[in-house]
């Protein structure tokens, strides 16, 4: 996505809502820049420089197949895009950009989401549906899609998030959820260079459960921003990346605790291989008078060669004085010990790694209490695993 | 015939360290041998050097198992060929259940021994029959392997894993350490139900009081990396009274 302009005029016949506050934003963004290492959230994805390597096709990456998954077991509604166009829906959705909040000025990729956003999910529940909503994203061209996700008092959801698509996505997530409205967001990218911004709110007793899982494509770049805004909200965020070839993977979180009694338990397992790198940035905010909050934050990463990165910046920003706050960060290579237990019963050193490593993802993907969800999610890093240790099997897609 | 394992004059060291320097010893099938021995003796090195740990270097000697030369293995071909180490310190491995860790590896040895793999309903079958034998939970079976486990839980894994895999030698290093009495009863029960003519074992331990639930046929002391003393049961309650102390020196006892 490196000429926006170029862009925006070949879509401006066909996008909605205020094309005068577009331009603005596209303005606005095209003076900003891209996010570069001197901007401080985008110090370890300098994305300026990542989207150049990539799209001059330096970056390669490895295991580009794509796994489709089926959840049918779980009576899904789907809803479809392929670049940026919606190609399939379940009626409960509409794209009326005309609505869409100015972005904040400061926010580059939050403007280009703005000006050129041509589609997106917008759910607005206030009954529970029968079955999870996955959204499916495919198609090789640059797209902008803004999704916005409104659970009513006491609505349940799980939302899924397939991305499959091969190109540049600029993609916005905005949720809010009402009081005692529980969302489990599963997001998924196995290729392509997205990058994903997650913005929620959460009123009293809302709870929020969101699974990343990393598993392809060169630039991942994975940002959730959550407001825990009354008492009882609690956010569960977990992580699973998995690193090979030359991709970038990038989880990043904010947490602000803005009300007492509220809870965020967050944690984040990359297996980096290749060349890849993997950046894991989390800030758990406390704001004054937030009495009795719960905040954990664990990052770890397993180095599975020594080409591979990791960088891990975790912070806590604490103005209250009654909480309970821990971070903690392990970044090692695969235990020499347990392997030599796992082939001491016979387990051939690849079989054992991928057993180690499988183990290491599961404790993420253990999160996910849905177990038809959890299963398809289960193959799915079987398949990348085994790719990841050599075997280049095309994967048969029975899964 | 072969013997099971035969070891002759085996030097072995991590780097510029022997730790075993010239150990020799040889186990027929069905016959259960004690190896008592201090600190620092180099008992557990005899157990990761005979099952493959890396990191050893083997500096002189010998070492067959049931003919095979035991040095030119990976570990997990020693397993296959029937050679079994439960572990002194059992590795937690959060994520894999302890089922799933179970089946892998008897489908990997059934394999590598040429048989097919077990389906899963044969299987659950066995790891069942199993575990109850040495009275774990079928919970035991669904929990992450070895993750919040008891010291004699995980131990008792040990021997199900013994169990399952059938080896012809079994290598139990100080497999009495960290239990109390009750969990040493099961887990001594446990492999006393594995005696059989045709498979082999090695107990290593510091203590006598293991050998009062698993009776050794034969006995040796190590002391320095090599066996300075060998006879029979009577030698380990010998020890229990004299202690360890006429052997610290290292110089060999003929008996």
């Amino acid at each position: 996505m490196l000429n926006a302009l170029a862009h925006f005029e070949q879509l401006k016949p066909n996008l909605s809502g205020d094309i005068g506050a577009r331009e603005h934003a596209l303005q606005q963004a095209e003076r900003l820049g891209l996010p570069t290492r001197r901007s401080e959230p985008w110090h370890y994805t300098d994305l300026a420089r990542l989207l150049k390597k990539s799209q001059s096709g330096q970056a390669k990456a490895e295991n580009s197949w794509l796994l489709t998954h089926d959840f049918s077991a779980s009576k899904p509604l789907y809803v479809s895009f392929a670049d940026a166009l919606l190609t399939r829906d379940t009626g409960a959705i509409s794209s009326d950009f005309a609505a869409i909040e100015p972005a904040n000025e400061a926010d580059v990729m939050g403007l280009y989401n703005q000006a050129l956003a041509q589609s997106g999910l917008t759910l607005d529940l206030t009954e529970n549906l029968e079955g999870p909503v996955i959204v499916e994203t495919s198609g090789g061209q640059s797209q902008h899609l803004k999704h916005r996700i409104k659970l009513a008092a006491g609505v349940q959801l799980t939302l899924i998030d397939d991305h499959a698509a091969t190109g540049y996505s600029n993609i916005s997530w905005d949720i809010e959820l009402d009081e005692n409205a529980s969302l489990t967001f599963l997001q998924m990218q196995q290729a392509g260079q997205q990058v994903a911004m997650c913005e929620a709110r959460l009123a009293a007793d809302a709870s929020f459960t969101k699974i990343t899982l990393l598993s392809g494509g060169d630039i991942a770049r994975h940002a959730t921003h959550i407001s825990l805004q009354r008492a009882g909200a609690q956010a569960q965020l977990h992580s699973a990346v998995l690193g090979s070839g030359d991709s970038h993977s990038d989880v990043t979180y904010v947490i602000d605790h803005q009300s007492c009694d509220t809870q965020s338990h967050t944690s984040s397992h990359q297996a980096l291989g290749d060349r890849a790198r993997g950046v894991f940035q989390g800030k758990v905010i406390v704001q004054r008078d937030a009495q009795r909050v719960d905040a954990q934050m664990q990052a770890r990463a397993m180095m599975l060669s020594e080409g591979a990165e990791m960088d891990a910046k975790p912070e806590l920003e604490i103005y209250a004085d009654d909480v309970i706050c821990a971070h903690g960060t392990a970044i090692g290579e695969i235990d020499a010990d347990a392997l030599f237990f796992l082939r001491s019963r016979g387990l051939d050193e690849v079989t054992a790694r991928q057993l180690l490593i499988g183990g290491f993802i599961e404790q993420v993907l253990g999160h996910c209490e849905d177990p038809a969800i959890a299963d398809v999610l289960r193959h799915h890093i079987e398949h990348k695993i085994s790719a990841l240790m050599g075997g280049k099997t095309e994967p048969s897609n029975d899964l | 015939m072969s013997a099971l394992l035969e070891i002759n004059n085996l030097q072995a060291g991590i780097g510029e360290k022997t730790i075993l320097k010239g150990l020799s010893l040889t186990i027929q099938p069905g016959e259960v041998h004690a190896i008592m021995g201090p600190n620092g003796s180099g008992k557990s090195t005899l157990s990761y050097v005979l099952s493959g740990k890396q990191g050893y270097d083997i500096t002189g000697g010998s070492m067959h198992f049931d003919g095979q030369d035991l040095s030119a293995m990976q570990a997990e071909e020693r397993a296959i060929a029937g050679l079994f180490l439960a572990f002194q310190y059992p590795l937690e491995i959060p994520g894999v259940t302890n089922m799933t860790f179970l089946k892998t590896a008897l489908n990997a040895v059934r394999r590598g021994r040429g048989e097919g793999d077990l389906d899963a309903a044969s299987f659950l079958r066995l790891a069942r029959e199993k575990s109850r034998a040495l009275g774990m939970d079928d919970d035991m079976l669904r929990r992450q392997l070895n993750v919040g486990f008891s010291g004699g839980e995980k131990k008792r894994n040990e021997i199900l894993q013994m169990a399952i895999l059938e080896p012809k030698l079994a290598i139990l290093d100080e497999t009495d350490s960290g239990l109390d009495i009750d969990a040493l009863k099961t887990v001594a029960e446990g492999v006393n139900a594995q005696r059989s003519p045709e498979r082999g074992m090695l107990v290593i331990t510091h203590y006598q009081r293991l050998l009062d639930f698993i009776k050794p046929d034969f006995v040796h002391v190590m002391a320095n990396g090599q066996v300075v003393k060998s006879g029979g049961p009577e030698l380990a309650l010998e020890l229990e009274k004299s202690g360890y102390a006429d052997f610290r020196q290292g110089e060999p006892v003929h008996a």
